[in-house]
């Protein structure tokens, strides 16, 4: 093993206790990981132990960059992949709580899932364009018939139109189209703007 | 709204937004999700387990458990964090499928040979650097490194994926950082 890259050889910096004023990286690593509080006097004017501290700090602001270069360097996502994991996943898994709706009969028991409301919540946003729903929520015992039940979605919104006039759009879009297909009591439907999307550019041709 | 034109916006939209459609059981969400994280992914989890043929299913795996559990996330913009622990999870399993005993102190399997610094030495030198310190590192040492640099693991946390004891995970970090920071002064 004469390799003049083997370990035995690499004494460029000195990490030992004997370079690092008895210290060990250890004892440096976990006062990085402190914030270098409370100051360790032993340790700041140690001047080996402030070269392995700038060595451990580089090595530290270097590993998020090597993440982004090694997925960088990842092939393109092919939709192939995409569709894989879309059929490996169950997509009745979200139905949430049952909702009955009043009979006709009493043979008869009807009822809509949690789910479903949901995906009607999300359908309102084809009625204001650029506006994208999140996630929703309906506060209340949905599973009583006529308890008041509060909606509330979250929403992204394309950066330029006056957010307060998109907001009350799917406000009364939501309202309007939970009271025409169920028979939920709904008291309010609170709007959060989670998100403004600035214009993306254009898409490419053959990408 | 054509479905291209929302396909569109979803793409813009942020991870909040996407991944609390996903937990509300929008599959379309899921698909931008699975588009914008793959690579990440991928890259993380052939970080644990390099060289092998695996890494795909490792990742198809974190995403159909991560579409089950959607729903537990607090908060939806830490998706990619979250998706980032799964991998994480999903790659020790594979570890430990493999890898029957733990036996992971005495995996000091030879480090590959050596690349030459000249040949490394190019614009992102750092960053080639520290790739290569990473693949010349025992199994062992590296796992616990990039769970912990990588993956933001605590020393406890490691020391419970991985079934060794705290003071080893300690040891095989503090020699990981030596190896690492001695090959990369090599490289400077």
């Amino acid at each position: 093993m004469s390799n003049e890259y083997d370990t035995h050889d690499l004494r460029g910096l000195g990490l030992e206790p004997e370079d690092l004023d008895g210290h060990t990286i250890e004892d440096l690593t976990d006062y990085l990981d402190a914030g270098r509080t409370p100051p360790d006097p032993s340790i700041d004017a140690s001047p080996g132990c402030r070269l392995a501290l700038d060595a451990l700090e580089r090595l530290r602001d270097l590993t998020p960059e090597l993440l982004s270069a090694d997925s960088a360097a990842e092939p393109e996502v092919e939709e192939a992949w995409v569709e894989r994991i879309l059929t490996g996943i169950t997509l009745d898994a979200r139905a949430g709580r049952r909702i009955p709706f009043s009979a006709p009969s009493p043979h008869a028991d009807l009822g809509i899932t949690e789910g479903a409301v949901r995906g009607l919540m999300r359908a309102a946003e084809s009625a204001v364009p650029g506006i994208l729903v999140g996630r929703c929520r309906l506060d209340g015992d949905v599973t009583e018939p006529g308890a008041p039940i509060r909606v509330c979605v979250e929403v992204s919104v394309p950066y330029g139109p006056p957010i307060p006039l998109l907001a009350e759009r799917l406000r009364t879009e939501i309202a309007t189209s939970l009271m025409t297909h169920t028979e939920l009591n709904i008291t309010g439907v609170d709007v959060i703007v989670q998100d403004v999307r600035r214009r993306s550019p254009p898409v490419e041709e053959g990408r | 709204m054509s479905s291209d034109q929302n396909r569109k916006e979803l793409e813009d939209a942020d991870d909040s937004i996407v991944a609390g459609r996903a937990a509300d059981g929008d599959a379309a969400a899921f698909a931008v999700l699975v588009r914008r994280y793959t690579a990440m992914m991928r890259a993380y989890a052939r970080r644990i387990l390099p060289g092998t043929a695996e890494v795909d299913d490792v990742v198809q795996d974190a995403f159909i458990t991560a579409w089950h559990r959607l729903p537990e996330l607090e908060d939806p913009g830490k998706v990619k964090s979250w998706l980032m622990r799964i991998t994480s999870r999903k790659a020790v399993d594979h570890l430990r499928a493999s890898r029957p005993y733990s036996d992971i102190d005495r995996v000091e399997a030879p480090a590959p040979a050596q690349t030459a610094p000249a040949r490394v030495v190019e614009a992102r030198a750092g960053v080639a650097a520290l790739g290569q310190a990473l693949r010349e590192l025992p199994d062992g040492q590296r796992e616990c490194w990039v769970l912990r640099e990588m993956g933001g693991y605590a020393y406890e946390e490691i020391a419970d994926e991985l079934d060794i004891s705290l003071s080893t995970v300690r040891g095989l970090l503090a020699r990981a950082r030596k190896y690492i920071i001695v090959r990369m002064e090599q490289w400077r």
